[in-house]
């Protein structure tokens, strides 16, 4: 392992520096060091954060030093003391496939928790753009022993795993007068493609609306967030809204469709 | 192939295939690292020196533990973070718990000969299938290592995952050991070894199948893991249901001395009490947190009662914890959802 690691850092040092001369000839702005020192950094700053660049301790990601377990990774994004959040953009360099998760949080809280697949130790970058169209950047570095992406889902080990797609747990709590709570878990294999014989599929599309069809959030999901993606969204609400509509898709166009109460304000 | 951090990988069937199809693992390269002297900073000098230091503390009549480091798994510790302990009955010796490696197993066959010289070696007992228990299991006799049927298989089906992960860890200190299962079934509630009764508990609840032995001469109880003392508990597989009702077990025994797995002998039961009530604050403060909609990175944070703020590596295992149990507790509190 220790061996093939050292290669791949070699390997990707190598494209790094290819890729890094092109991206400085075109540049138009400088981007900040990247506070992580990871050899990615230019890499995803210039494929995913295009435009202006800030290292921002307000983007607080939480993430566990060490990963526990590389298929059930913990993170947690608060930007919420940014003010006009258009986009969160969560990022793992080091995994074969990086993009975590895009979302959109049209009228919430800029929160979420999630878990990932790890393939091996990385930082875990966020990028949240606000309206001004600069990208506000942190992250931390997860320490990881090797092979989350590549291995099989555990839902595989079952014959009759699709019988249970889709399947959610859910809770809706008041986080304050302004905004709910809501964690959600929805069975899905979130397959990456990595795993020998098992094509990728995987939840694509999460989208929460308000009873008239006001869109609150919306998440983009990729392959690295872990089988049955579990996620905590605060959603706004206000006096009108006693419910919250989900609607999530994924890569096969399997649609599913669930509502959940808005508990009151005394409620909580 | 997924591993845990910890070396205590979650493997199933599919997932152990998976690795049989990738026969390339870090034992490899690391050999491969080895023999070809290319790294400065694990050259073979260094690697030479590598030395457990191993000493008996006698702690009842002919009754030895061999304690080890309350940290985590570390270079520097080489995994010797355990209790291990040996008793010498009439006839022989019976060694409970081998360590977490060759290396290990061999400083601990040495100091058993210089403690009670001459003695054959009639059992060694594996408490459970966790690898600083019984990776030092290939340097003693096959023959008489002994175990129930469930840690036999635990070990057979976890036990290479766990070495290879142990590799990682603790790097090498590790080299040459291979996982050795035991080849004695226990199913008895109790066995004459050398002249010597020992009962044997068949317990669970630390993981799927725990056993507590008890040396029925002198009234010591070697707990494994399933008591702690001045350590934070680990929780990769636990059942806590079942690991408070096993503690119940132990603490209605006839005894004079408890060998806790990690942390010092305790002769009043303060060790069974406070694995219990460490385990029961933690059940119920990650049950509130999951009914809350907690982020585990959040229940993360979540503030460590006083009174556990001062075992060994508290924070560290309390973050493992929340990874161990949190999806299982989701399930439990977060009622299912009507989906069209």
């Amino acid at each position: 392992m220790i061996v093939k690691q050292a290669l791949k850092y070699l390997g990707l040092a190598a494209v790094v520096s290819v890729t890094a001369s092109v991206s400085q000839a075109f540049a138009t702005t400088d981007l900040p060091d990247d506070p992580l020192n990871s050899v990615m950094w230019e890499n995803m700053a210039t494929r995913f954060f295009p435009g202006e660049v800030v290292i921002d301790q307000r983007v607080i990601v939480s993430a566990p030093h060490d990963a526990e377990d590389q298929m059930q990774v913990p993170i947690t994004i608060d930007a919420t003391q940014l003010d006009d959040v258009v986009e969160v953009v969560a990022l793992a360099d080091l995994n074969p496939i990086p993009h975590i998760l895009t979302l959109r949080p049209t009228r919430a809280q800029a929160f979420i928790g999630f878990r990932i697949k790890l393939e091996q130790a990385s930082p875990v970058r966020v990028g949240v753009k606000t309206s001004d169209g600069i990208w506000h950047v942190n992250g931390v570095i997860v320490n990881a022993a090797g092979g989350g992406c590549t291995a099989p889902a555990l839902a595989h080990g079952m014959s009759d795993w699709y019988k249970t797609l889709g399947e959610t747990r859910a809770i809706t709590l008041r986080e304050d007068s302004l905004s709910t709570r809501l964690s959600m878990r929805m069975r899905h294999p979130m397959d990456t493609g990595l795993a020998p014989g098992i094509p990728v599929f995987y939840m694509s599309d999460v989208e929460v609306t308000s009873p008239d069809g006001e869109k609150l959030a919306h998440i983009e999901m990729f392959e690295p967030v872990s089988e049955n993606p579990t996620l905590t969204l605060k959603p706004l609400v206000d006096d009108n809204i006693d419910e919250l509509l989900v609607y999530a898709r994924d890569t096969e166009a399997n649609e599913f469709r669930f509502s959940l109460p808005v508990p009151a304000t005394a409620d909580n | 192939m997924p591993k845990t951090n910890t070396g205590y990988p979650r493997l199933d069937n599919h997932l152990a295939n998976h690795r049989a199809n990738h026969r390339i693992n870090r034992r490899d390269a690391l050999k491969l690292l080895a023999g070809a002297s290319v790294c400065a900073c694990c050259g073979s000098v260094h690697a030479n020196q590598l030395a457990y230091n191993l000493a008996a503390t006698e702690i009842a009549t002919g009754t030895w533990a061999v304690h080890g480091s309350n940290d985590y798994f570390t270079l520097e510790n080489g995994g010797n973070i355990v209790n291990i302990a040996f008793v010498e009955v009439p006839d022989g010796v019976v060694v409970i718990d081998t360590g977490p490696s060759r290396r290990y197993g061999e400083a601990l066959l040495q100091l058993i000969e210089k403690t009670i010289p001459g003695k054959p070696i009639l059992r060694v007992y594996n408490t459970h299938h966790h690898p600083d228990h019984f990776l030092g299991n290939q340097v003693f006799d096959s023959s008489v290592i002994a175990a129930p049927q469930k840690v036999i298989d635990n070990i057979g089906f976890e036990g290479e995952g766990f070495t290879d992960n142990m590799y990682r860890l603790v790097g090498d200190w590790m080299r040459g050991t291979a996982s050795t299962p035991p080849t004695v079934v226990l199913e008895d509630e109790a066995e004459e070894i050398g002249g010597r009764q020992f009962s044997l508990f068949y317990l669970g609840g630390h993981t799927s199948s725990d056993l507590a032995i008890r040396d029925d001469a002198t009234g010591v109880v070697f707990t494994g893991d399933l008591a702690f003392y001045n350590r934070a508990p680990t929780t990769p597989h636990a059942d806590i249901d079942v690991w408070q009702q096993s503690l119940r077990t132990i603490a209605g025994l006839d005894r004079e001395l408890i060998l806790p797995g990690h942390g010092l002998q305790d002769n009043s039961g303060a060790s069974l009490e406070q694995t219990s009530d460490y385990l029961d604050w933690l059940h119920r403060s990650l049950s509130e947190a999951a009914a809350s909609g907690l982020t585990m990175n959040e229940a993360m944070t979540l503030p460590i009662p006083a009174r556990f703020q001062s075992l060994d590596v508290v924070n560290s295992e309390y973050q493992r914890s929340v990874v161990h149990m949190y999806l299982s507790l989701e399930d439990e509190l977060m009622p299912l959802i009507e989906v069209k």
